[in-house]
């Protein structure tokens, strides 16, 4: 008799165990209690460690390469080597990305990847773009001088001061490393931004043309946007001008040009490294 | 008064009668330009529309009449809808449906179908119509039966398992007691097929693979188990020689997509046209025009049919611009090669023989350091449509001009993720260019270009006013003179153009429809 109870007692125990185990696993799959949280905090931190870059490639090319190219210039999908990858500012964005696609866009999710698999595809993704933050070797203060006695302003703004002909500076350090800058201060014309906005997707951006008008008018300046019918340009003057192009006798593009001035010669390096330090940085500079 | 009721009775039953699209209306859909019933607006995929209102006087006083936003805008539009009796069918990203009126763009109904938590694309180009059923493939690679008055089910099948990375996207299409649907999924290790389901009841009727298992014809040009992973994907809607009772489908690449080791022979009937006997599916002929491809040179695109005399005799033939850069000309009894000439700049075939197989250059194979080829990957021809003219007899070509640097890479395949082995990358921006070639259809003869901004990715309609509709990728929607290609009207839809444009008429009004963005647009005369 009392052996019964025993066993009664034992059964009721265990089976009060079992459903106590299982409302807990349920608990920790579905409302991320302890220890589940823990482990996504872990998870969490694994994914600040930096991915690995050439893993990335390996990955990039079965997974991405057939909409972003082979080396991510694009080709269905648009080109991942330029300076901002507008749906992801960072890391954790372009992380978002690649694990659930675009929804109103047109990239589908690929598969199932691993945090590890995320980290390598993001470190390849940001080495494309250049966009991967060394230390810079010049002077940020100095180089503003170098920037304000070259007059730079007249055809950048930085912090909301100058001229937008060229690009816009501000923050160009988030969408360039300091090796494209250095480029685009030496060889302007090798450095033209490709198609980092939606108006100028698969374009050249600031690319020079010439044009005469029906009436014999001649312009120069850059292109803000075309079509098959139609350019909108803004001459040197920074005026905008758009045209049908039935109505323009000539039409003369120029992709390998830049209208930005090589410094090369004009400054020292050192001074080029001040300026890229300035680039990089025009908060160090206060 | 018993009579009374007979007579409302009847009334009430004509009305349905009169509302079906039959098949024998379909088969003479030229002669009823006011509907637009096939995808390619009739059986040959002429996308040609006889009616005239619009010519090339008055092209230019063309204005919007309506415009109507999808309901659900995940992506570019690309529908080529259907319009019968005053509505119009059209499909909306995501393989839903939507029927409007197509005078005033007002919705009438909408169908949106379950799918996937993770869609591989949205993508869909348009439904098929017989009798009054509308049909549509989905993304999860359902053939769906739709009440053509209200939109509601009247059957669902499962065509293949999405999960093995199936999936549809071409419009069907509706002939003598078939619905024949092709599938999607080639560059994700599938095995090619074509399948004919009933109409009134979704049950399977005939399904062909196109790519032949062990022991079939044509699997000798198959090693091993490379057949299983395939691909030749059926993934654009064919077309059908009611007279000759054969349907003319093509089909896709071989897979892996960059890299044929794995795979060397001709894989067949990997970027070929077929033409089939649409009562069991047997394949009558053959033609292939890339064997053992290695560039995404997919032979889907729409083959055009129409007659005409070749060498004194006169021919039934068919035609097609494939994406590897040659116009073909074939007689569509026999599958026989009767021209192949080059329509965009191509670097990879030195010539075709007398059967038309090409002969290849040292850069016709993709390498592990790259190897620059022309064309480029899909761009000299794909799914947008050609148009045909019976007035002018020229075949309308929206062609891309650029190169790819095509990769050699490892393959792996692997359920779930593309399998390519290799990759691309495209010439420069500024060197991709485009034109709309009018073709001289017999020969292949260039009659006159039109140049675009970049490549086109957008179908041509030709009219019997004269005109020939296009888009461009940078949203201009215009019109050129047919027999010339004079620009003579363009209007900004403010978006993407990518999607074929239809001809319908209502009340004595002609319209011309395109799917651009996030909209479908109806111009009219004011």
């Amino acid at each position: 008799m009392r052996r019964k109870w025993l066993v009664a007692a034992w059964t009721a125990a265990v089976g009060a165990g079992l459903v106590l185990a299982f409302v807990y696993g349920i608990a920790v799959a579905y409302y991320e209690v302890f220890p589940f949280s823990l482990l996504k905090f872990v998870q969490k931190s694994n994914a600040r460690f930096r991915g690995d870059s050439a893993e990335g490639k390996k990955l990039f090319g079965s997974l991405c390469s057939q909409c972003h190219g082979v080396d991510g210039s694009g080709a269905e999908g648009p080109s991942l080597i330029r300076p901002r990858l507008s749906r992801a500012a960072d890391d954790e964005a372009l992380r978002r990305i690649i694990v659930d696609g675009i929804e109103n866009g047109r990239m589908p999710p690929v598969r199932q990847t691993t945090t590890k698999e995320q980290n390598d595809l993001i470190a390849y993704v940001r080495a494309l773009g250049r966009t991967t933050p060394t230390e810079a070797k010049g002077n940020a203060r100095r180089g503003r001088e170098v920037y304000d006695r070259l007059g730079c302003s007249s055809c950048h703004i930085m912090n909301g001061d100058g001229t937008a002909v060229g690009p816009e500076l501000t923050r160009i350090a988030q969408n360039r490393g300091q090796d494209y800058l250095r480029q685009a201060l030496i060889d302007p014309a090798s450095a033209l931004p490709s198609g980092t906005t939606d108006v100028s997707r698969g374009f050249d951006e600031f690319l020079p043309v010439r044009l005469v008008t029906r009436g014999g008018r001649e312009i120069r300046g850059m292109r803000v946007n075309e079509d098959t019918f139609t350019i909108q340009i803004r001459d040197t003057e920074n005026q905008f001008h758009s045209f049908e192009k039935l109505d323009l006798l000539e039409l003369e593009q120029s992709p390998r040009e830049s209208l930005m001035p090589s410094l090369k010669g004009r400054i020292t390096e050192p001074e080029i490294d001040d300026l890229v330090a300035y680039l990089s940085d025009p908060a160090g500079a206060q | 008064m018993r009579l009374r009721i007979l007579l409302v009775l009847l009334a009430f039953c004509a009305t349905p009668a009169t509302a079906q699209v039959s098949y024998q209306r379909i088969v003479h859909a030229d002669e009823a330009p006011g509907d637009w019933l096939t995808y390619s607006g009739n059986y040959s995929s002429h996308r040609f529309s006889r009616l005239n209102q619009i010519n090339a006087a008055n092209v230019g006083q063309l204005r919007p009449a309506w415009v109507y936003q999808v309901q659900h805008p995940t992506g570019t539009v690309q529908t080529s809808p259907i319009v019968a009796n005053g509505i119009m069918y059209l499909t909306e990203p995501g393989s839903g449906v939507t029927a409007l009126d197509a005078r005033t763009g007002r919705p009438i109904w909408t169908f949106t179908p379950m799918l996937p938590p993770r869609p591989l694309t949205r993508v869909n180009r348009g439904v098929a119509i017989l009798d009054d059923t509308v049909f549509v493939g989905t993304v999860a690679a359902h053939l769906i039966a739709l009440d053509a008055r209200s939109g509601a089910v009247r059957w669902d099948v499962v065509v293949e398992d999405y999960n093995r990375d199936y999936y549809i996207t071409s419009a069907p299409l509706a002939i003598d007691g078939r619905i024949v649907v092709g599938v999607a999924g080639g560059d994700h290790g599938t095995r090619g097929f074509l399948d004919a389901y009933d109409p009134k009841t979704g049950k399977l009727v005939w399904r062909t693979y196109t790519v032949p298992a062990p022991g079939e014809p044509g699997s000798e040009t198959w090693k091993g188990d490379s057949y299983k992973t395939g691909g030749a994907p059926t993934w654009l809607t064919g077309s059908y020689d009611p007279s000759l009772n054969l349907l003319y489908w093509g089909t896709g690449n071989p897979g892996p997509l960059w890299n044929g080791d794995e795979r060397p022979g001709d894989n067949l009937y990997s970027c070929s046209l077929l033409a089939l006997d649409p009562r069991d599916g047997t394949i009558k002929w053959h033609f292939q025009f890339t064997p053992g491809d290695t560039h995404d040179w997919d032979a889907n695109q729409i083959p055009v049919l129409f007659d005409s005399v070749v060498n004194g005799r006169a021919r039934k033939l068919v035609a097609t611009a494939n994406r590897n850069g040659f116009y073909y000309v074939l007689d569509r009894e026999t599958g026989e090669f009767l021209t192949g000439v080059p329509f965009v700049k191509q670097t990879w075939a030195e010539r075709l023989e007398p059967d038309g197989r090409p002969v290849m250059t040292d850069q016709a194979h993709p390498s592990v350091q790259g190897t620059l080829t022309y064309p480029a990957v899909g761009s000299a021809a794909n799914w947008w449509s050609p148009t045909y003219s019976p007035l002018t007899r020229f075949f309308y070509q929206p062609a891309g001009e650029s190169g790819s640097t095509y990769f050699k890479g490892e393959i792996k395949y692997e359920r779930g993720t593309p399998f390519l082995g290799g990759g691309v990358r495209h010439v420069a921006p500024e060197e991709r260019w485009g034109a709309i070639r009018a073709l001289e259809a017999t020969t292949g003869k260039l009659q006159w270009e039109f140049r675009t901004h970049s490549p086109p990715a957008a179908g041509l309609l030709s009219t019997a006013g004269g005109l020939i509709f296009g888009g461009t990728p940078e949203g201009d929607f215009f019109a050129l003179d047919a027999a010339a290609g004079k620009p003579l009207w363009h209007f900004q839809v403010g978006s993407e153009v990518r999607a074929n444009p239809i001809s319908f008429g209502i009340d004595g009004k002609q319209y011309v429809a395109i799917a651009a963005g996030n909209a479908v647009f109806a111009f009219a005369l004011p």
